[in-house]
């Protein structure tokens, strides 16, 4: 292969000045290359980084089939009307652009480990000097008895956002007044912690706008709490008032079966026929090129250093995002961003002479109760006994006065500008 | 100190002038630690000086304005809990490195 054969010339061209100036990334002609996986918030944000601070001293390779990207955050204010779907769509030409990344549309099928390759789609091989390996959650769409892959079009997860959230949007404003919407929320861990609740105040929201006050949004979770619980049941109280039902395992006593033909679900202590929505969220797991390739653990994430966000099998692998095992950082969006930042960092100190500053994360996540009432969750995180551990958190009190919740809205609407200039210029 | 939104302006407008060497000739901090730092900062604040929705501008600003704002986030003297906790956690040199490099920055103008 050319590419290869050109690299490996170059490399040993220089061979003999970096064994002198023991810095072969600096002599310009042995240009390593860092591949990234994953076009997300943790994937578009250490490709930028790595390339812009590196100054063309790395080549950096961004393999994302998508020819742009709509962001899970905020694909529920879409869901809601706070936003329309280009508001949160968004191109990768300006990463082209302004930092010479190269964007390989295609989607990675492989990682060959031993070789330092990726296999792509048409079977072309990317070999790598370090990767990134940022693919966010796949599905367990085996996780729900009796729903399945088949079935994601007539019983939405919408846990992609794109074409699923317009399915869940259209379906959502078909439901007619007195109609049941059943949610099955996921077990942890899990994309977005309090996302489905943010959907469920969307979906509520989108009725009450409309007038149908009289439906009832069942929410079924195999989990005994949630994040901001407290929080969202206020809200759901105060603006939905009969509209939402939360009801935890103990309550519904699991999930039996879903049947998409007659829209019904049965739990072991009720069943819900001809609901007029079923939105299925179902249970998550590492992308399955990260799984593929032996990074994820048991429990179907990927252990990092939390020093480096450096691969706990593979020295030259890097996970990010929601796909690795951050500790007590959630899955969210800010939070691969802020992984992402400090894999850039480490990538660059390995493979030039960047200054390597200890890991610091943070993160925070904002989530719309309804208009002008939004509710906040973050903390400081930093490496410590072996894992990314949280320093200090903080989370929104009930009680807190409207003109407060309003500045967390427009906050929220600051953070996504923020992010995403931050992700794509 | 006390700096009124006219004066405060100018002097925004004076430093988006003079580019990048503003910050660098006035810095007292470490600006390469502090653009290392500002990764934190940049997934809220833009680092184009742009504004958007609640998320202030906070590039250009005179250090000491920057470094007093800190500190007061730090010392819970101004509400904001995401800017309190990521305040809470810099040391004195850490906020000066953060006002030497966002200090350095031009507000670049608005793009498509």
């Amino acid at each position: 292969m050319m590419i290869d054969r050109r690299r490996l010339l170059a490399g040993s061209s220089v061979f003999g000045a970096a064994m002198v100036l023991g810095a072969p990334a600096l002599l310009g002609q042995a240009k390593q290359r860092v591949v990234v996986i994953g076009g997300g918030a943790g994937g578009a944000t250490a490709a930028k980084y790595i390339a812009k601070d590196s100054g063309g001293a790395i080549e950096v390779v961004l393999v994302e089939p998508a020819g742009e990207f709509i962001t899970c955050f905020h694909s529920n204010l879409y869901l809601g009307g706070f936003r329309d779907l280009k508001s949160i769509t968004h191109s990768y030409d300006r990463l082209t652009a302004n930092y010479g990344i190269r964007h390989n549309r295609q989607a990675a099928t492989q990682i060959d480990r031993e070789k330092k390759q990726v296999v792509l789609a048409d079977g072309t091989r990317l070999p790598y000097d370090r990767l990134v390996v940022s693919p966010g959650i796949d599905l367990k769409y085996d996780s729900v008895p009796g729903w399945s892959q088949a079935h994601e079009e007539t019983m939405p997860h919408a846990w992609k956002a794109g074409k699923q959230t317009e399915i869940l949007k259209s379906r959502l404003a078909a439901v007619e007044d007195g109609g049941t919407i059943v949610m099955i929320a996921p077990p942890n861990p899990y994309g977005c912690p309090p996302g489905p609740y943010e959907r469920v105040s969307m979906m509520a929201h989108v009725l009450k706008t409309a007038g149908k006050t009289k439906c009832k949004i069942m929410v079924l979770d195999p989990k005994e709490s949630f994040s901001k619980q407290g929080l969202f049941q206020a809200g759901w109280e105060k603006y939905y008032p009969g509209m939402v039902e939360w009801l935890g395992p103990k309550i519904h006593d699991g999930i039996k079966s879903v049947d998409p033909k007659t829209n019904t679900v049965e739990t072991g202590f009720e069943t819900y026929k001809n609901a007029a929505l079923v939105n299925v969220i179902p249970a998550q797991m590492a992308g399955k090129i990260a799984r593929d390739a032996g990074l994820a653990n048991a429990s179907g994430y990927c252990a990092i250093d939390p020093e480096t966000m450096r691969s706990s099998v593979d020295a030259n692998i890097y996970v990010i995002g929601d796909a690795c095992i951050a500790g007590d950082m959630p899955k969210s969006a800010f939070a691969a961003n802020s992984q992402a930042k400090v894999a850039a960092l480490n990538v660059r100190g390995e493979l030039t002479a960047a200054r390597v500053f200890p890991a610091r994360y943070a993160n925070t996540c904002w989530s719309l109760i309804a208009p002008d009432d939004t509710v906040k969750v973050g903390g400081s995180y930093g490496a410590k006994d072996g894992k990314i551990a949280a320093l200090t958190t903080f989370v929104s009190q009930t009680g807190e006065t409207e003109a407060m919740r309003k500045e967390q809205q427009a906050e929220n609407m600051g953070w996504y500008a923020g992010i995403t200039s931050d992700m794509f210029s | 100190m006390s700096v009124s939104r006219l004066s405060r302006s100018a002097i925004f407008a004076a430093a988006a002038l003079a580019g990048s060497e503003y910050g660098q000739a006035a810095a007292g901090g470490d600006r390469a630690f502090g653009e290392y730092l500002s990764a934190e900062c940049v997934t809220c604040h833009q680092v184009t000086g742009q504004a958007t929705g609640g998320i202030p501008a906070i590039v250009a600003w005179p250090e000491d304005q920057f470094i007093a704002v800190m500190q007061a986030y730090k010392a819970k003297d101004r509400d904001n809990n995401v800017m309190q906790t990521m305040a809470g956690r810099l040391s004195k040199e850490e906020i000066e490195a953060l006002a030497a490099y966002f200090g350095s920055l031009p507000i670049q103008p608005l793009r498509n």
